[in-house]
């Protein structure tokens, strides 16, 4: 035991002082920051808060309607006059004015005149102005319920999942997200776990390992070392997410983040199935590792089960229109992608819990398969440094190697 | 006590046939040399002994039985190429793979002090292993083979890299270990180290033992009737002489079947033949492996 804790403590220590892990670690937060800062800069570029004007030549506009507080962001300002409102905007208190010919009714002509364009936000709400208050006049009592507008809620069929109109809730996708963290979590793991096997084989400190412990001990202790990479990310991952609810939520006030609660079902699914993915995909980087003669091309192996891990992310318009459908289901079973599969259908329904604990059950025997698997390619490998190992030769016959 | 007992082992791969037949033994307090041409078995012969592989047949028997975890503890070995990781310190490489050898930290902290100065290391223990040249890494890991104290010693070509000083160090130092007790096995394509250093050799070849047993005794048995003689003056003609080779002022006579070396000798003599030198000619490990990896049959 005592050599397996310093196996793990040398993985460990080899790995986490590394620049590339510290990249790794930071890469979820810096992704997510990244992609807010841009959603920022994007809208900002895009809207503009000052006053926009109109000057109603029509007469349909002498006492309008105003839109609700909540939706009147930018100030709209009426004029006497087209040159009181183009004084205004020369002097860069309006970002633009709107001028509705005498004959709007008929023609609907309105001329909109400013020095840069503007803002998305800002003609939005002159456009529902205008709508607001042209059915104000026709039919006065309907206005109210225009201005009201709708709440449309997306409700599954079993009745278990509801998704507002704005968007689904911190609560319901927070599960993706943890799902995405550990898919990222058990690549970056396992890649570890492979480029520690290739580059020992590569550089022979697997033969001088071999002689001063067993092949199992020298797995158990990379496996626990990989773990404990994986858990110090997870951790700083988790601490980051709570403080981005708590600074978002309740520091800056955004209702979305506020929302957050803990679907334990949705929960409790990620933990069965990501502890057996992640052994599968360390185990197979250990065989992968065991077969291939150089980094590189081992590299290359793995994108492809990078592929298969981001599979249901690709699909997941289908999954969400048919949730209950074969695919999704398979999906739901195979390695690589139950667990976000899984993940993605339960923002939708409700994914039943015999699904999710043959899934279950389903990975742990892939799991157990892959760590024959592994041990069998390493015991192999063991038979030809710096020679490619077929697969056929894997499964071919008992390799007569120490255990 | 034998050390090591490798008894008729034979391993295969596939259609590979990688040790047919090797059997030897070593002793503590001996430097054993294995030789062979490449390809010849030697490395899966020493996997076998290391355990690392299982022999489809034969049997080795280490440190008086079977291979089990508590004896890696008694064992050093040092492949032929690198064995270190190459992105750490030195220093912390080093303690790392003594400590998978059953050693504390205190423990090899103490024993790597010394063991760093007598290499010359000392300065550069906080260099990455791979800002090292290949002679101090080949120092290095005869350092991690030896660190732990082992009992038997398996070193794959260990003046791979090293200048005249480092190689007579190495030397050095494997002498005392052997003068110590301990069973050096020693896997070498440098013939005139194995002369200057073993003890005992084994010569495989194809797969099979073909040369075993005290050099002395394997030298002296490939002489042949020839003796090397240099003399002052001019050479009589001498009966009983098949062929003479001359060398660098020395004369080798070939003897007729039935003709000793002491009829030599007595001939030169009844002649007044002024000898400065007169010895068996025995042949070079070299000229020895040459002929004997040509026939292929075991002595």
């Amino acid at each position: 035991m005592k050599k397996i804790i310093h196996i793990a403590a040398q993985e460990y220590m080899r790995n986490v002082l590394k620049g590339s892990f510290i990249l790794a670690l930071l890469s979820i937060p810096l992704m997510i920051a990244l992609g807010v800062g841009l959603a920022l800069i994007i809208t900002n570029l895009e809207n503009d808060s000052s006053p926009i004007g109109y000057v109603d030549l029509s007469g349909l506009f002498s006492d309008p309607i105003e839109l609700s507080e909540q939706d009147w962001k930018v100030e709209i300002i009426s004029y006497e006059t087209e040159t009181a409102a183009r004084e205004d905007l020369e002097s860069g208190k309006l970002q633009a004015f709107y001028v509705l010919s005498q004959d709007y009714d008929t023609s609907n002509e309105i001329h909109l005149y400013y020095q840069e364009e503007p803002g998305q936000n800002a003609t939005r709400q002159f456009n529902d102005f205008i709508q607001l208050n042209l059915v104000a006049q026709r039919y006065p009592e309907l206005a109210d319920r225009v201005v009201a507008g709708d709440n449309v809620v997306l409700r599954s069929v079993d009745g278990k999942r509801e998704l507002p109109d704005n968007g689904p809730p911190l609560n319901i996708i927070l599960p993706l997200i943890i799902s995405f963290a550990i898919v990222m979590l058990i690549l970056m793991s396992s890649g570890y776990m492979m480029h520690a096997v290739v580059e020992e084989k590569e550089n022979r400190t697997m033969e001088v390992l071999i002689t001063s412990v067993s092949s199992s001990q020298l797995i158990a202790g990379k496996v626990i070392g990989i773990l404990m990479i994986a858990l110090t990310q997870l951790l700083s991952w988790t601490v980051f997410g709570i403080l981005l609810i708590l600074i978002a939520g309740q520091g800056m006030g955004i209702e979305w983040f506020q929302e957050a609660k803990i679907d334990w079902y949705a929960l409790l699914a990620i933990g069965l199935l990501a502890i057996p993915t992640f052994i599968t995909a360390s185990a197979l980087m250990v065989a992968i590792g065991s077969t291939v003669t150089e980094t590189q091309e081992a590299q290359w192996v793995v994108s492809i089960f990078m592929l298969l891990f981001w599979l249901p992310l690709w699909t997941i318009g289908m999954i969400g229109d048919t949730p209950h459908a074969p695919l999704p289901i398979i999906l739901s079973f195979l390695p690589f992608t139950a667990l976000m599969t899984i993940s993605i259908r339960n923002m939708f329904v409700v994914v039943p819990y015999w699904q999710i604990i043959m899934s279950a059950i389903v990975q742990i025997l892939f799991a157990l398969t892959a760590i024959w698997l592994a041990g069998k390619a390493f015991r192999l490998g063991m038979l030809g440094f710096g020679q490619k190992i077929s697969l056929k030769s894997i499964f071919r016959k008992p390799v007569e190697v120490r255990e | 006590m034998n050390t090591i007992e490798v008894v008729h082992i034979a391993k295969n791969f596939g259609k590979t046939v990688a040790v047919r037949d090797v059997s030897f033994e070593a002793v503590g307090g001996e430097i054993f040399g294995m030789l062979g041409p490449n390809g010849a078995g030697k490395t899966t012969t020493i996997r076998i002994i290391l355990d690392i592989f299982k022999p489809d047949s034969g049997s080795v028997s280490i440190l008086g039985g079977a291979m089990n975890e508590q004896k890696k503890e008694l064992i050093g070995y040092m492949p032929e190429e690198r064995g270190l990781y190459q992105d750490i310190n030195l220093e912390k490489c080093l303690l790392y793979l003594g400590s998978l050898k059953g050693m504390s930290r205190s423990e090899a902290m103490n024993r790597l002090e010394p063991l760093l100065e007598r290499f010359d290391l000392e300065e550069h223990k906080k260099k990455k292993v791979k800002e090292l040249s290949k002679g101090m890494q080949q120092k290095a890991q005869i350092i991690n083979t030896i660190i732990h104290q082992p009992e038997v010693i398996i070193i794959d070509e260990p003046f791979t890299s090293l200048d005249p000083i480092n190689t007579k160090l190495v030397k050095e130092v494997m002498r005392e270990l052997r003068d110590k007790g301990m069973t050096i096995i020693m896997s070498t394509h440098q013939m005139h180290q194995v002369e200057e250093l073993c003890d005992r050799i084994l010569l495989i070849n194809e797969g099979k033992d073909v040369l075993y047993g005290d050099l002395a005794g394997i030298r002296k048995s490939h002489a042949g009737n020839a003796v090397l003689v240099r003399t002052s003056g001019e050479l009589p003609v001498l009966p009983g002489v098949e062929a003479i080779q001359t060398s660098n002022g020395n004369v080798k006579f070939i003897l007729e079947e039935g003709m000793s070396p002491q009829d030599l000798l007595g001939a030169l003599s009844s002649q007044q033949v002024a000898v400065e030198k007169f010895e068996i000619a025995v042949p070079s490990l070299d000229e020895i492996f040459i002929r004997v990896v040509g026939e292929g049959s075991k002595v």
